[in-house]
């Protein structure tokens, strides 16, 4: 498998000079492609910090982001966007679906703006749909749906465009037990297939040994922590 | 940025195009225009791209979502506008008033006694002037014009200032619309010309009434049609000859205007040069500039006019408020979304064309809106003393400033989208 995340001494502080407040400190990391990580810590660790800054949406410290082989430049925000648009994929705690949208324009909105052609963009909803047992709620809008659907267009709209990373921030947390395991079976099923790097971000430790790789964040270093079950590759 | 250029051009053409439909109220459409909108239109959306066509998607349908605060919103900038063109309606409608006897009276020069503030006021010359005036090179015809401050004594007693406009033999300066008898009865003995307008104030009921102005019979010749007045005092139209002697404060070969024609091909201004040099103690005016002078003196020198334009100030002033209080509303209302997605990767030149572009689709639809009621206005005060009138000019600087004032209403909203931080989309 190829690296597709890598991390080098990645730090982060709030605030500069004797007020600055280190959230981040030397997070060195790799990951692989189809790998299936999740990173737990306890509130105020710097879970969200660290995602956010491996989603490309806020600026480390220190360290190099590493995408793909390539090194993120932070200074260049149209080049943030246009990683953000066509290699990451991200589900939101709350889905964050658009509310005026139907869940087939939430889609498509999407794939258009991380540059899929029609027919390509047609296809991958498509199938997307199917396998996420969407089909039925192509057309109503995100009210209409439970929390897991919700969740699971939120998935088809992370996968749309094939990204290299999905990065899921708690897409469990407003669901039962039942219903979070299904998303997050179904996030990597799709992740293993697609073979992206997965990250997901929970409190549920019931739901660690589904995973590949489980990262422990303390004292803003990350540390692996042997997983509960055998490696699924 | 040229696309949002392009983009808003194309809609500011289609508005002045849908204008001109509207304001000549053609019955028949013109196909040549017709094609011209929708190649424009077509041209427009080829040249955006599927990423601002998206944005123009996601605008529309974030504003269609909640629909009752959308039609208050439109309700609210339309009653603005509204407002606004009511108030210049007024605006144009007075101005139109107090120079329509001067614009139909269809002569190039007006000789008056110096310093006549606007047709209502003007004083006795002596009637001399006109044979003055006829001998000046380029001059084909000049005749004279009575007007003065008369009572008029209805049947029940009761007493109406009116003005009295005397003509003279070719009627010129009188009515330009007739109900009821003919202008030339004004040189029948005792005969005037009233206005439908004004019959009621007048307490005429139908022609061959009599009545009495300053102690002289009077009888209802003829009725005419639309001749408004500014001062309140409706115009009576007669001779010069009776107008005298029922004033009785002019001489039998006085009277307060002479009008001149130049002949076909004259050079208008050189006659106008010309007859002030020979004619002493008088002004020489063109209609227009005799127009514009009286205009200036009810619209300016009474308060009238800033009165009007300040209130139009207003109502645009109430629509840039109520569309930016819901532009705010509805962008502060979406902020998770616009922050959701700029994490997607979505470019924050997109949520601002977004942002723009609802200003610009509240603008356009109040403006419809107010337009629908304006024009509505306009015709059920189109056979009423006070009429709201507009010219193009007017109207399309009207749809202009407050469509520009829709965009000013966005400052607040686009402020808040350049403030989001994507990062907020994991607090959320």
């Amino acid at each position: 498998m190829s690296t597709v995340l890598e991390c080098r001494k990645l730090a982060k502080h709030y605030g500069e000079g004797d007020l600055a407040e280190p959230v981040l400190r030397e997070v060195t990391l790799h990951v692989q492609r189809g790998e299936a990580c999740v990173l737990i810590g306890p509130s105020g660790s710097g879970k969200t910090t660290l995602l956010s800054i491996l989603g490309c949406l806020l600026t480390p410290s220190g360290g190099e982001l590493h995408i793909a082989g390539e090194r993120v430049n932070f200074g260049s925000l149209r080049a943030l966007g246009e990683l953000r648009r066509t290699r990451l994929g991200f589900v939101f705690q709350h889905a964050q679906l658009l509310p005026f949208l139907s869940v087939e324009e939430n889609l498509r909105v999407v794939g258009r703006n991380a540059g899929l052609e029609r027919v390509a963009l047609n296809g991958r909803i498509n199938m997307l749909m199917q396998r996420l047992g969407l089909e039925a709620m192509r057309g109503k809008k995100p009210d209409k749906l439970s929390g897991g659907q919700r969740q699971r267009v939120a998935i088809a709209r992370a996968m749309l465009h094939e990204p290299s990373i999905l990065l899921a921030d708690e897409p469990t947390a407003a669901l039962d037990w039942h219903n979070g395991e299904n998303v997050v079976d179904m996030l990597i099923a799709q992740a293993r297939e697609a073979r992206a790097a997965l990250i997901v971000v929970t409190h549920d430790t019931r739901l660690l040994p589904k995973f590949d790789r489980v990262l422990s964040i303390a004292d803003g270093c990350v540390k692996e922590t042997p997983t509960l079950k055998p490696h699924a590759n | 940025m040229w696309r949002i250029i392009s983009f808003i051009s194309g809609l500011a053409v289609i508005v002045v195009l849908l204008f001109r439909y509207r304001i000549t109220m053609r019955t028949t459409i013109d196909l040549t225009s017709k094609v011209a909108v929708i190649g424009l239109w077509r041209a427009g959306m080829q040249n955006l791209t599927a990423l601002s066509r998206d944005a123009l998607t996601l605008a529309f349908k974030m504003l269609w979502h909640n629909q009752p605060r959308l039609l208050l919103t439109v309700l609210g900038v339309g009653v603005a506008f509204f407002l606004a063109a009511a108030q210049f309606g007024l605006l144009v409608g007075w101005t139109n008033t107090n120079s329509a006897l001067i614009r139909h009276a269809n002569v190039d020069l007006w000789v008056m006694a110096e310093q006549t503030p606007a047709f209502d006021y003007g004083t006795a010359i002596p009637r001399q002037r006109i044979h003055q005036a006829l001998s000046v090179p380029g001059v084909e015809w000049a005749e004279g014009l009575f007007m003065g401050w008369e009572i008029w004594q209805r049947g029940d007693g009761r007493r109406v200032n009116v003005e009295l406009v005397g003509l003279d033999k070719s009627n010129v300066g009188g009515p330009w619309a007739m109900r009821d008898g003919k202008l030339g009865c004004v040189h029948v003995a005792h005969q005037v010309i009233v206005d439908e307008l004004y019959l009621g104030p007048l307490g005429v009921k139908q022609v061959g009434e009599n009545f009495e102005m300053i102690g002289e019979r009077t009888v209802v010749g003829g009725i005419s049609q639309g001749v408004r007045t500014f001062t309140a005092s409706p115009f009576i139209f007669t001779s010069i000859e009776q107008a005298i002697r029922i004033d009785k404060r002019y001489h039998a070969e006085e009277i307060t205007y002479a009008l001149v024609r130049c002949a076909p091909g004259a050079d208008v201004a050189a006659v106008q040069q010309e007859m002030r040099k020979r004619i002493a103690h008088v002004e020489v005016l063109t209609s227009n500039e005799f127009a514009v002078r009286s205009a200036k003196y009810w619209m300016l020198e009474t308060g009238v006019g800033i009165t009007v334009v300040i209130t139009a100030v207003l109502g645009l002033g109430v629509g840039v408020v109520i569309t930016s209080q819901t532009l705010f509303a509805i962008t502060q209302d979406h902020l998770p979304n616009y922050a959701t997605l700029l994490a997607l990767g979505f470019r924050r030149s997109s949520l601002v064309v977004m942002v723009l572009v609802q200003s610009l689709t509240l603008g356009v639809c109040g403006v419809v809106a107010g337009s629908a009621l304006f024009f509505s206005a306009v015709l059920a005060s189109a056979r009423t003393p006070i009429p709201l009138e507009t010219t193009p000019l007017v109207y399309a600087g009207l749809v202009a400033v407050s469509l520009l004032s829709c965009l000013v209403a966005s400052v607040m909203s686009l402020r808040s989208i350049f403030k989001i931080d994507p990062v907020s989309v994991f607090r959320l």
